[in-house]
This record gives C-alpha cells, structure tokens and sequence, in this order.
C-alpha cells in the first residue's frame, strides 16, 4: 500500500473545517472521510497481482548505443490499471525512464518503452518491475514487486575498427608484393601476372611467358590457414586503469582488430580469456561469425582479482591449437607479476610457438617523468623512471626469450598489434 | 586453384562491405528470442496474496512495534508517576530531603488528618469542611497579596508560620517583628524558655530566620550582631524561623521532630498551605501560562498537521521497489604503484636513490638515442653527449656521473638540468 501526494493535500486542506468551526468534531469527520476514500482506492484499484509482465528486450547492444527494453503489461482485471511502473536497472544500465505513470484499460495491453543507454561493458541486470496501482480516487494505491529478472548484454564498443580498413589494406597490398619480397618456403603460389620493371628476375615464369608473348612473373602471396590464438589476461593486472580504461577493455580492443584482421588475412583465429582458469574461449570453428562470438564472448569478462597462473596457459594453447601458431598474449609488463609468472613458462612456448606480448603503456608515468620543478616532483619523477626502467628490462628479458613485444600506450595499442602482425604475416614468420 | 578461390575474395572484399560484417554484432531481431524464457512466457503477481503480504509485514515490523509499545509504556508510566512526584520544598508529598513527607506521614499515624492545598481556594474549602484546622503556612516566593492573607488571617484562627517574610508577619501576626537571618554555622540551638512545647524538644538545629516577640525560644545570635528567637509565639500564631526541622533531611536531628510534632499536632486536622502561581493568577488577573492566550482550535490543528506530517512522511518515504544494486567494478590507477613509491622516497629523503634513477634514465635513453649499445660504459655515454651537444665534456661528465645531489633542493635542480639536456640532445 502506498499513499498519494493527493491525499497529503486533502489532509492539510482539512485544517480549514478545524480553524472554522472549533472542536474535535470537524477534524474526525474529516478523518473519517479521508479513511472512507483510502478505503474506496484500495479496493477499488485494479489487483496489481493480475497484471502480467512481459520483457522484450534485446539479448545484447553495443556500448555506446542506446536500445529499448520494453515492458508488456497486460491487464487481466476487470478494471483500469492506473499505475505507476518502475524497472528495476542497474544504474549503469543508463534507464532513461525507468518510472513511468500509465493508465490500462481493461483486458489491455499496453508496452511501457525503456530507454536504455549502457555506460558500461558487461551483463546488466533488472531484477523486478514494481506497481503501483492507484484506485479511481488517486489517493492510495497497492503496491506490489514482481520477481522479473532479466539482463542486457552489453557488447564492448569495438572503437579500433576504424582502423581496420587501413590495416586491411596493406593486408591486401601484402597479397600483390609478396612475389616481389618472399620467396621463402612459407610462401604459396597465388597466381601470374605481367612482368613490370622492379620485379624479382628470379620470379620470372619462363614456361609461362613462353606461352604467352611478354613476361610473366609469378607472384606469391601470404601464408594462410596460420592459426593465430589470442590470449587475453584477465587476472587482477588487468583491471588496473590507464587513461580511464581498465586494461582489459583495451586488451578486448585489440584483440578483436587482431581476430578480424587474421580472419580477413586468412588465418585461424582462437581466443582464450584466462587467468586462474578459462574464461572465456571462442574457437576458429566459427568462421562466418567470429566477431560475433568474440564480442559475446567478450562482454561478461571482467577483471579477476587474482594472480594469473602462466603454468596453465602452455596447455591450454596446446588444447587450442597443437600446431604452430602466432600466440598473442594481451597482459601486462608489471615487472613483478612478469618475472613471477610469464617468464618461466615464456622458453616452452617460444619453442614451439611465435609468442608477441602485448601490453598497455601508462601515459601517465611519462607526463610524470617530465615534471621536476619540486622536491615531490622529482621524487615522482624518480619513481615514474624506475617505473618505465624496469618495463624496460622486462620488456629486454621478453625479447632475449625470443618473444615479440608491443608495448604501447592505450590507443595506440590495437593499430600498432595489428601492425605487428602484418610485419610477421608479411615476413612469413606465421 | 578453385581450394584458394573463396578465402582469396573474401579479402578481395572492397572496403564497404565492413559496417555489415560489424553490425552483425549489434542488436538484430532474432537476438530478441534470445531473451530468458521466464521473460517470455510472462510474470503474473509475485505468487504472494495480500494476507501474505500482510503477514510477512506484520512478521517484519514486529520487533519495531514491540520495542515502540515498551517506550511508549514506559512514557505513559512516566507521566502518571510524575503527579506524585513532587520536588516543592516542604510539600508533605515530598519525600526528598528537603520535602516534609515525614512529619506528615507521622502526623498522619497519630490521627491528625493532614490535607494539602495549593491555592487560597483549595485551603479555604479544606477549612469549610474541617472547621477547626489548623493551618500550615508557607510561602517563601510571597505570592500572597495584603488581601489575600487578610482573608487567610480571617479563616484560620490558628496557624504555624514557616519562615514568614515582613509583609506576612504584619498582616498574620503583627505583634511578631522579624530580626533577620541568623548567624551561620552555630549548630543546635537550646530551648531557653518555658513553652512546653520548647521545653520538650530541647534542642533544634539552628538557622533559618528569626523573630522577636512576646514568646521567644532557642534564641541565637543573628548575622547583623543582635538576637532573635527560632520560634516565636503569640496568641493562636506560631512562627518557625527555620524550616529546616520539618525537613525529611533534617528532621531526626537534635529535638527538631519532637518540636514539629507538637506544634503542627495540636490539633485534629492541619491545612497545610503552600500558595503556588494560581494564586498569583487570581490575584493579578491575567493568565498565568501564555499558551491559554492562544485560541480553541490551535491544538486540534496542531494534532492534525502532526497527522498530516506522518501522511506526508508516509507518501514521500513509500520507495517504488527496491533499491537497485550496482556491482561496482574495480578501480585501481595503473600509476598508483609509482605513485606509492614516490612518497616512499620522499618520506625516506632518498634523494640520492631518486638521484640514481632519474640518472639511469636518461643514460640509458641517451645511449639509445646516439646509437650505443645498451651496455657500453658511462664514459662512452658522456663522451658521445658531449660530442653531440656541444657542451663541455666536464659538464656532462658531472650531470652524468659526478656526484649526484644530497639535498631534496638540489636535486629538483639537477633533476631540471637533466631534462634539459635530454632535450638538447633529442633536438640537436
């Protein structure tokens, strides 16, 4: 039960009787005329125990778009539903208007529209619709909260593609200037064309140009079918903010331009999300809709606040792909966790596999190296130097071991991986 | 060539066929049957029926309503013990040490019917209904006008005084003339006269104000240097200089009670008189509380607007549905660990340690910059720096591997110079 503004209102208005005509009696009546007519609303308001609840709502939006998660109330009563509806989002859910006043006539349905604009990546939840059904008076209403759990899949934004037509691009040009540069054993046959002056004499199909009369070269292009496996670490490194992003939004960032960079150049792309345990794995299987699954795949991962174990991630790599492949591990270059963890287990898979390391770089420790006006200053300074050392000598450790490492600030991290692959893709080091 | 033929235009794709292939990760409609079956198949009521509710409520609220009857019980007590729970000096209700429930009690046993009155009224009706009482009278605050103690003087033929002022004294006991306080701290006071009364308690203790007159006992030396007497008596008046022997405190010292006794248990019945504010009101006419001035209604409406309050408290404090929860995620700054350790610096005063960072710093990014290898020697460093700049070697030299500074001062200076120079050396 709840009571309305209208009856706060009718209730001071009853201060008038009680100055006019002095005595208790006024004020009873008209108390009993207030009670009379909350009496009337409650059993006159429509049950909101026979209003059914219906969500329509889309299982997944991207961060960033608004989208509409609407309510079916149907009034199985046999009287106007006059209520006040709320949907209980989670505040990030970014419900524009989660409380709404709707009047349903008898044995109708109304759809009560929710405007939802995610302000982060994720599920969200709803967990109840509340009613309140006022009676015909508007003094008093019932009000009941329905159990209607339901959530939103919030997909991450995926803001690097804008550069994946540039990359796609020289993925391309790579295609037609293969022949010219390769010609290592990785390299397959593409297809002939005209011989035009630069081009390698050595590629020079004779018996073809013979057939034909001007030169014909063969060209080359890329490996294929390379597998690519994308590990993105999720443990407590990765919810550490740089520029306002967590590590891991930005890991996400990269590791979807990478996947459908690979996709596009041809290659197998797997993706594991792992820190103690898998969490979240998508398989080269799907092909059509890699980046579909990934996002999905992507949008419940959230930083763990745990130690990663670096032991595990050689067997899962082999469980994944028991070839060689390029194997992306998206962590960071703290050079505690680094030395503890990933540099053990770094020679094995550099053996088998070629292992790029990509990292976040804090923009913030350079903006404090370069400031030494106080003592706090270069005392900040100091520690951002010691800081960025130590990256260093992680970051020359990791190259000793024969891994590749893209350190780079958040930004710049995606466009600068996916260059890495190219180069590697183009060196036919795949 | 036909195995190669489809991944090949798949990259041959031309640019614009990308927002397809992304949006296929936005919202599409078949993402909508996606949606937990629950939602779809709808939710009517929360299996729960109004008694339910009203159970769970009642359930809920229990401990509230219980722990609220218990204070409410415990004012409403409060307010009906507080009747008797009278703090007027001498008051025959009064049971604190300064009370007079004592004597009054004891009076009582001895079958002397002791009736309180707190108005002129009050006692002037007592005194219809006893005719013969005695009366008890005091008044410190002299709220009694000339009129009415006239009228008391009239009624009550015989009278105690306890302490009674000048203006009382003219007009009660005219023959009585006040002779001031009595000097301090003189403890008991002997009898020294032949009222029986007197004679039998022998000793009081001493104090209060006092009096000369025709009768005069336990006489003491006053504070301005003469004499008066602790109990004075004329025909049917008694005045009692110091109130402090019907006291409950002082009541079993020296022969006090035996002295309040008889005097008070002289008769059958005793109207003790205490005037209070009412009389004052009836005297002067005008409302003694202020409240009454205001009209009929104001507390019916005072009520009310308390109801209307609790309506009001009841519509804005209703929530529609729970709170919402948000998980919320972590935040930790990247930056926060060198953050950290600069504080640790500075509260340790490691400048020489802050020193040797910064220096390995540009040292190591100078060598990348001249193209030596990481490992080559500070000499070869300097020298190379040297070289580039233009700047002389010995300068450089004591940047780069001359002591480093040892006061926090020095060190932000020498920290500017090495940005300087590493500037120099990224631009020339």
């Amino acid at each position: 039960m709840a009571v309305s503004g209208r009856l706060v209102l009718l209730a001071l208005l009853g201060a008038l009787p009680i100055v006019l005509f002095p005595g208790a009696l006024p004020a009873l009546i008209w108390a009993g005329l207030l009670a009379a007519g909350v009496a009337v609303d409650l059993l006159l308001a429509a049950s909101p125990r026979r209003v059914g609840v219906r969500r329509a709502l889309p299982a997944t939006v991207r961060l960033g778009e608004g989208c509409v998660g609407a309510l079916l109330l149907s009034n199985d009563t046999g009287r106007t539903l006059r209520a006040a509806v709320r949907d209980l989002w989670q505040p990030s859910a970014g419900a524009a208007n989660p409380e709404q006043r709707l009047r349903v006539a008898a044995g109708r349905v109304h759809r009560m529209e929710v405007s939802l604009l995610p302000a982060r990546r994720g599920v969200l939840t709803t967990g109840s619709v509340t009613l309140r059904s006022y009676g015909p008076l508007g003094l008093a209403a019932r009000q009941l909260t329905l159990p209607a759990p339901a959530e939103l899949r919030v997909l991450p934004p995926f803001l690097s593609k804008r550069h994946l037509p540039s990359k796609l691009r020289r993925l391309r040009e790579l295609d037609g200037r293969a022949a010219v540069q390769i010609r290592g054993a990785g390299t397959e046959f593409d297809s002939l064309r005209d011989y035009v002056r630069g081009d390698d004499v050595r590629s020079i199909d004779w018996r073809a140009s013979a057939r034909r009369r001007d030169t014909v070269v063969r060209t080359w292009r890329p490996e294929r079918d390379r597998r690519v496996v994308i590990v993105l670490d999720t443990s407590r490194t990765s919810a550490a903010r740089i520029a306002d992003e967590p590590r891991l939004d930005t890991g996400i960032e990269a590791a979807l331009l990478l996947a459908v960079l690979a996709q596009h150049g041809g290659d197998k792309v797997d993706f594991l999300a792992f820190d103690r345990r898998l969490r979240a794995r998508v398989d080269s299987g799907a092909k059509a809709n890699l980046l579909n699954a990934l996002v999905r795949a992507m949008a419940p991962l959230e930083p763990e606040l745990i130690e990663a174990d670096f032991s595990r991630i050689p067997a899962q790599i082999r469980s994944v792909s028991p070839h060689r492949s390029l194997v992306v591990l998206l962590t960071s270059l703290d050079s505690g966790a680094v030395e503890e963890g990933l540099l053990p287990v770094l020679p094995g898979l550099t053996a088998q596999h070629l292992v790029v390391i990509a990292s976040v770089r804090d923009p913030r420790l350079e903006e404090l190296r370069a400031v030494r006006g106080t003592a706090a200053d270069a005392y900040r300074a100091a520690a951002a130097e010691r800081a960025l050392l130590d990256r260093e000598a992680v970051t020359a450790r990791l190259k000793q071991l024969g891994a590749e490492v893209v350190d780079e600030h958040p930004l710049e991290l995606p466009p600068r991986l996916a260059d890495t692959y190219i180069r590697l893709k183009a060196a036919g080091r795949l | 060539m036909s195995r190669h033929a489809a991944p090949r235009r798949a990259a041959a794709q031309p640019p614009s066929d990308l927002p397809a292939a992304l949006t296929a990760a936005g919202p599409t409609p078949a993402d909508t049957s996606a949606a937990p079956a629950a939602a779809a198949r709808g939710i009517t009521g929360d299996g729960g029926s109004v008694a339910a509710t009203g159970r769970r409520r009642l359930r809920r609220a229990l401990p509230g309503l219980l722990l609220a009857f218990v204070i409410a019980a415990v004012v409403v007590l409060g307010l009906l013990t507080r009747t008797d729970d009278d703090t007027t000096p001498l008051s025959p209700g009064n049971a604190t040490p300064t009370g007079s429930r004592a004597v009054a009690e004891v009076l009582g046993d001895q079958g002397v019917e002791v009736v309180h009155a707190r108005t002129l009224a009050e006692a002037e009706a007592a005194r219809a209904r006893l005719p013969g009482a005695a009366l008890f009278f005091s008044d410190p605050n002299g709220w009694l006008n000339e009129e009415q103690l006239s009228s008391l003087n009239r009624s009550f033929p015989s009278r105690v005084l306890a302490a009674p002022s000048e203006p009382q004294l003219l007009v009660l006991a005219p023959e009585i003339l006040p002779a001031g306080p009595a000097e301090d701290g003189r403890g008991a006071v002997r009898a020294g006269c032949n009222e029986e009364e007197a004679r039998t308690a022998g000793e009081i203790t001493g104090g209060g104000q006092l009096y000369s007159a025709p009768v005069e006992c336990f006489s003491s030396p006053a504070a301005d240097g003469g004499t008066g007497a602790s109990y004075a008596a004329v025909e049917g008046t008694v005045v009692l200089g110091n109130p402090e022997i019907l006291m409950n405190g002082t009541i079993e010292a020296a022969g006090n009670a035996s002295l309040a006794l008889s005097t008070l248990g002289a008769g059958e019945s005793l109207i003790w008189y205490q005037p209070s504010t009412a009389d004052l009101a009836g005297a002067t006419g005008t409302p003694a509380n202020p409240l009454e001035l205001l009209p009929d209604w104001v507390n019916t409406l005072m009520l009310w607007l308390l109801g209307c309050a609790l309506l009001a408290m009841l519509w804005r404090g209703r929530r529609l549905g729970p709170l919402a929860v948000e998980p919320l995620p972590v935040v930790v700054s990247a930056a926060e660990t060198a953050e950290g350790r600069a504080r640790l610096y500075q509260g340790s005063r490691a400048v020489r340690h802050a020193a040797a960072n910064l220096r390995a710093a540009t040292l190591s990014r100078a060598a990348v910059r001249l193209r030596l290898p990481p490992s080559s020697a500070r000499a070869a460093v300097v020298q190379a720096v040297a070289s580039k700049t233009g700047r002389r070697r010995e300068d450089v030299h004591s940047l780069l591997d001359g002591p480093p500074p040892s006061t926090e001062k020095d060190l932000a200076r020498w920290a500017q110079q090495l940005l300087d120079l590493e500037k120099e050396i990224n631009n020339s």
